[in-house]
């Protein structure tokens, strides 16, 4: 690994005038990046404290960070680390974070170090690779070479005379650009295509500072907004999202697994050669945090075994059922009272009687979330579907607009919320348009926009970004007085209500850029993913995958003979990915993206190391896996999976 | 942090000389990249027989991933004659080193980004001279906040606190003026000696 | 001759500048010196001024040398790095051309090779101190001339019309401080913003030129107070050159704004730059208004 270290501590003979008539010493020093990530701490901050004080200087008190520049991150530590009594700040960083604390303290800031000058930027593989960002690309004309970087005198029209043995004039070790690049040329024939060129002037006018400001605000102001972090994949939906909804062809056999939620499985109440209808129960609810589960066909019980289950990659108990194609109604299927007549209690009793869980991916059992026991201000409705590709809940929000609304009516009634808000990210306007139409005058209903970044469906941001709250580590949204909701399970607890339909089928997206033909789909739960695919054409082109949900948090299927349960919001079939994972550069990129502000780095060196107790001290347990950090991980580490082996030793040490 | 910009169209279809193979990095994910633009100009440039194919990933800075994701797509670089890349200098350089007996070429110009290497693009930006002026100025750098880079004072460019070649930028000696101001510390700028900066870089120093 | 032994002596000094030809041609520019400055006291040279490429700065000086006139070389920092700064102070030293004014330069995207790179390698600061350096028998590298030594009178501009008062007076002690002799304003046209300034940089103990350029109709001085650092141009002004056309035409009433303003200001100063920009003709007559002559 190149070593890119950006600076060091200033020499004695440029401290020694600096600290002259300067006392009571607060020193703060960034643990640096791009380097290899062994040590936790750099010296450079115990030396400048022994060196202060043999020069009779009071130091009260220092602090090492990582990644100093963190602005956000830094100034939370900063608050309460200076203690009384300071009167000067020294800053051992690059001149990134010296800026940041000078810009935020009040006291003088001082560097007690310089940066170490280097050309050009490198990449976040720390090559010997570097760019200069002339903003006028010239390896077209040298085969790749960079003349900028590589040449000592920047030289874009050959040679100069001073190469030596093909060596740099300045740099006996560093072979001659143009040499290289006169080498490299002749090898491809390229030779004429330089010779030909006209004479090459550099342009510095070219850096546009006024489109460089206004980016870098954008970024930074996507970064913050809301909440800190998150990343913005490429959306990809517009291959699925202009797709109306299309009823999927009647299954043959149905596979409906007894776990398809959070908490307990289960219990099957049919057995091999019944009989059921649509709608009828086949699985009862086996505890507090459980579900009912319900006939999506009507047709013979041929099997009540282990099959694979798509998201747990394991067999898991499921009824097996053979339909007869007639669709026969299970009696219990009939109209509830309207939602006027219905008391609070009537609907959770409703909602926990149809088996209706959080559609969202995370299958907990929506009757849970409807008994919070705390005051509710107000019901977010989550129609943000932040993951790439996915556009079932855009197309739910787009066909079932007046469902929604009534579903969100019915969760508000029975946590007696004053307040429910529609969310919905911006890279919907049509559905946006539509839900503020919609709920235009309605009382206590709000449509919410937010700007498309990844991963707003989750609770927590969304209860930041919507209301700006913050909800306690450990805590539920009920603690801040919210309770979120997927619009497809509102749509859902609808249907509940006004046929008396428990949830028996969802609406699927098959999309991405390895299936034939993408499309949105009403599927039966129970129903093969196999099917589903052989549906739309099949899988196109080499090294693709499937994967059941987005592509962050999706679960990869290796087997396609698995079914749609109640959180399938998607199939994808993407191009796999191959990667081979190298050691961390300590780039903080995970450290920028991680919505929770969390340091995901040091979860990797940790659970190397297995010291799951300094995981939980760096709160690992707050960490939602969204994989912000291991899809912005340059080094390609597994995050996620060592975080999730922390978070499980974790658990078992209780 | 470098961010990115597509060359002028006619200059990256007179790039391809026969056919093509286009990398586009979405590297750091950071990078100011027309995504859509791109993706638009290689759908044409597919429809028009011009592509032998597209890969998309990111990173190819990073010389071992790129090696792995090019192989898989060996057959369709084989048949191009030009590797089209759409990444920063780094990544064209990196693609250039492996495919060394290939025509790449890039299809984007670089920038610099404010914040260098930082974990995230700052309003503030380093240059990495090599000899930290921030002492003298209150901890506002005149290298990368005066479009001179002066160290010795305000030029008489400024109009209304602005800077005299970006209006909208404010003049980064007027802040330093004010900062000082602000922590008492004006009187540092005028005792500290003439200051001429030292071009040398940290291996040339290094060297002796 | 040091302009610098004039102010010693306390000569009320007044100098004006030239621009140096886009083309080989200096004929005109030295006949023009000739005939309307040859009065004053030296004659400024400007270097590339405003970012437009001309003839440098060095041989104008020369040629305005040999026929008898005192010139001031203009040395930006924006086109040349020390290295090149050292040997065209030596070169000038040589050829007898002893008064320099240091400026930083205007950026080069504001002028007409809006492509080149800014050097800035030094800046007005620094090139003073470089100036100190060659004088004491040292090159910026710290090696020693062989032979005589230069010795320069050393200026600098000041803007005290500027909307960033503090920062001016700052850098202007940082040019005492690196060597500065004396300063020419840009141009001034609000007297009682200038004469606040002179009531602060008094202190300095430094001769300063109070600038004129004369005012030649309503839209220049609209175009500069948008686009001129440093200058502000009161209404009343503007509305005076708008009131005759054919009067600000002719040059009349741009003179006699130029004489009142100087006739407000020369007892603040101890000298009058006169940028003139093409007006050259008007300077005489300028000076007998004003009372100068």
């Amino acid at each position: 690994m190149e070593d890119y270290t950006k600076y060091k501590l200033k020499g004695t003979d440029e401290l020694i005038p600096l600290l002259s008539d300067l006392d009571n010493i607060f020193v703060l020093a960034c643990n640096k990046c791009f380097k290899e990530f062994e040590t936790f701490d750099e010296p450079d901050c115990e030396k400048f404290v022994e060196f202060a004080k043999e020069q009779g200087k009071t130091v009260t008190g220092s602090l090492k960070v990582d990644f100093l520049c963190n602005k956000t991150q830094t100034l939370k530590k900063l608050q309460e680390a200076i203690p009384e009594g300071t009167e000067n700040i020294f800053v051992i960083s690059c001149g990134l974070g010296i800026q940041t604390i000078a810009d935020a303290c009040p006291l003088p800031v001082f560097a007690a170090s310089n940066s170490l000058n280097y050309q050009g930027h490198h990449g976040m593989a720390l090559t010997k690779k570097a760019c200069d960002a002339c903003a006028q690309c010239y390896l077209n004309i040298t085969g790749g070479i960079c003349p900028i970087v590589d040449c000592s005198k920047s030289l874009l029209n050959g040679q100069c005379g001073g190469a030596k043995n093909g060596k740099c004039e300045v740099d006996p070790n560093k072979d001659c650009a143009w040499e290289k690049i006169q080498q490299r040329l002749a090898a491809q024939g390229r030779l004429d295509e330089l010779k030909n060129q006209p004479v090459q002037l550099r342009d510095y006018s070219k850096v546009n500072f006024k489109v460089i400001n206004e980016y870098v605000k954008s970024v930074r102001e996507a970064r913050l907004d809301g909440y800190y972090g998150g990343v913005h994949p490429s959306e990809k939906k517009e291959l699925a999202e202009h797709i109306p909804l299309v009823r999927f062809p009647e299954p043959d056999t149905v596979v409906i697994p007894l776990s398809q939620h959070a908490g307990a499985p289960a219990n099957p109440i049919v057995a091999v050669g019944d009989t059921v209808a649509v709608g009828q129960k086949i699985g009862e609810i086996a505890g507090f945090i459980s579900a009912n589960v319900h006939s999506s066909v009507s047709g013979t019980v041929v099997a009540v075994e282990p099959r694979l289950h798509p998201t747990q990659g394991r067999e898991v108990m499921s009824v097996v059922i053979k339909s007869d194609g007639k669709n026969t109604l299970h009696e219990s299927v009939k109209p509830r009272k309207p939602l006027e007549e219905l008391t609070p209690d009537e609907i959770v009793d409703l909602v926990n009687e149809s088996g209706i869980v959080g559609m969202g991916g995370a299958g907990f059992p929506t009757y849970v979330k409807l008994k919070p026991g705390k005051p509710i201000d107000a019901v977010l409705l989550n129609g943000c579907e932040c993951e790439p590709l996915l556009t079932a809940d855009h197309r739910v929000l787009l066909e079932y607009a007046d469902d929604v609304i009534y579903g969100l009516k019915a969760v508000m009634k029975a946590v007696a919320a004053p307040k429910g808000i529609i969310v919905i990210e911006d890279n919907k306007p049509d559905a946006i348009e539509l839900m503020q139409a919609k709920v235009e005058g309605m009382e206590g209903i709000e449509v919410a926009v937010a700007r498309t970044k990844y991963p707003q469906g989750a609770e927590k941001m969304l209860i930041k970004r919507v209301l700006g709250k913050q909800v306690p580590s450990g805590g539920l949204p009920a603690d801040v007085g919210a309770v979120v909701c997927n619009v497809s399970t509102v749509k859902a607890i609808s249907d509940a209500i006004k046929t008396g339909m428990p949830l028996i089928e969802r609406v699927v997206t098959v999309t991405g850029e390895k299936i034939a033909n993408p499309g949105n789909f009403i599927v039966k739960i129970g129903t093969s993913a196999k099917e589903l695919i052989d549906y739309c054409g099949g899988i196109v082109g080499d090294y693709a995958e499937v994967k059941a949900g987005g592509p962050m948090m999706g679960f990869l299927l290796p087997d396609l003979n698995v079914p749609i349960i109640k959180g399938s919001n998607g199939l994808i079939c993407i191009e796999s990915d191959i990667s081979t994972e190298v050691s961390c550069i300590k780039c903080g990129r995970c450290v920028d993206v991680c919505p929770m502000e969390l340091k995901p780095l040091y979860f990797s060196k940790l659970a190397d190391a297995e010291d799951w107790l300094g995981m939980k001290e760096r709160n690992v347990m707050d960490c939602i896996e969204c994989r912000s950090c291991e899809y912005i991980c340059s080094s390609k580490i597994p995050l996620v999976s060592k975080i999730k082996a922390g978070k499980n030793a974790i658990r078992g040490m209780k | 942090m470098l961010i990115t910009q597509l060359k002028d169209r006619e200059i990256i279809e007179s790039l391809i000389c026969g056919k093509a193979f286009v990398i586009n990095c979405h590297g750091c994910k950071e990078v100011f990249f027309d995504e859509k633009g791109a993706n638009e100009l290689q759908k044409e440039l597919m429809e028009a027989g011009k592509l032998t194919g597209i890969l998309t990933t990111d990173y190819i800075c990073n010389p071992e991933n790129m090696k792995l994701r090019l192989e898989r797509y060996a057959k369709q670089i084989e048949e191009a004659d030009t590797v089209l890349v759409f990444s920063c200098g780094v990544g064209v350089q990196t693609v250039s080193e492996y495919l060394a007996d290939k025509r790449v070429c890039a299809a984007c110009d670089t920038f610099a980004l404010p914040g260098y290497q930082g974990v995230t693009p700052l309003e503030y930006d380093c240059d990495q001279c090599g000899e930290c002026y921030l002492n003298l100025t209150g901890g506002i750098c005149p290298i990368t906040a005066c479009s001179k880079s002066l160290v010795n004072g305000q030029c008489g460019g400024a109009k209304d606190g602005k800077c005299e070649v970006n209006h909208d930028m404010e003049c980064g000696w007027e802040r330093i003026q004010r900062r000082l101001a602000q922590v008492g510390r004006l009187d540092v700028l005028k005792k500290c000696p003439v200051q001429v900066r030292n071009y040398a870089t940290y291996k040339d120093i290094n060297k002796e | 001759m040091r302009i610098s032994e004039l102010f010693e002596r306390g000569e009320f000094v007044i100098t004006a500048e030239v621009g140096p030809p886009k083309g080989t041609n200096i004929d005109k520019v030295i006949e023009e010196a000739k005939e309307y400055l040859s009065g004053i006291h030296a004659v400024n040279v400007t270097d590339n001024q405003s970012s437009v490429m001309r003839m440098s700065s060095l041989p104008v000086c020369i040629a305005l040398k040999q026929a008898g006139l005192n010139p001031i070389l203009q040395m930006t920092c924006r086109d040349r790095n020390r290295m090149a700064i050292e040997g065209d102070l030596l070169g000038a030293a040589c050829f007898g051309i002893d008064n320099v004014l240091a400026l930083t330069g205007d950026h080069p995207t504001l002028g007409d090779h809006p492509t080149a790179k800014p050097v800035f390698d030094l800046d007005s600061v620094s090139l003073l101190h470089c100036m100190c350096q060659l004088e004491s028998g040292k090159d910026l590298g710290g090696n020693d001339l062989v032979g005589d030594f230069p010795k320069f009178a050393k200026g600098a501009v000041v803007s005290p019309c500027s909307d960033s008062v503090d920062a001016q007076l700052a850098k202007m002690e940082r040019k005492i401080m690196a060597g500065c002799e004396f300063f020419q304003t840009q141009a001034v046209y609000d007297t009682d913003k200038f004469l606040s300034f002179m009531e602060k940089a008094k202190q300095f103990g430094k001769p300063i030129q109070l600038g004129i350029v004369i005012p030649k109709n309503a839209g220049m001085c609209r175009y500069m107070n948008k686009n001129v650092a440093g200058i502000s141009i009161p209404d009343s002004i503007i509305d005076e050159l708008a009131a005759d056309k054919e009067k600000a035409k002719s040059g009349e009433t741009g003179v006699a704004i130029a004489a009142r303003i100087i006739r407000e200001c020369k007892d603040a100063v101890q000298g009058l730059h006169i940028m003139a920009m093409g007006w050259e003709s008007k300077v005489p007559g300028l000076l007998e208004q004003a009372g100068l002559k």
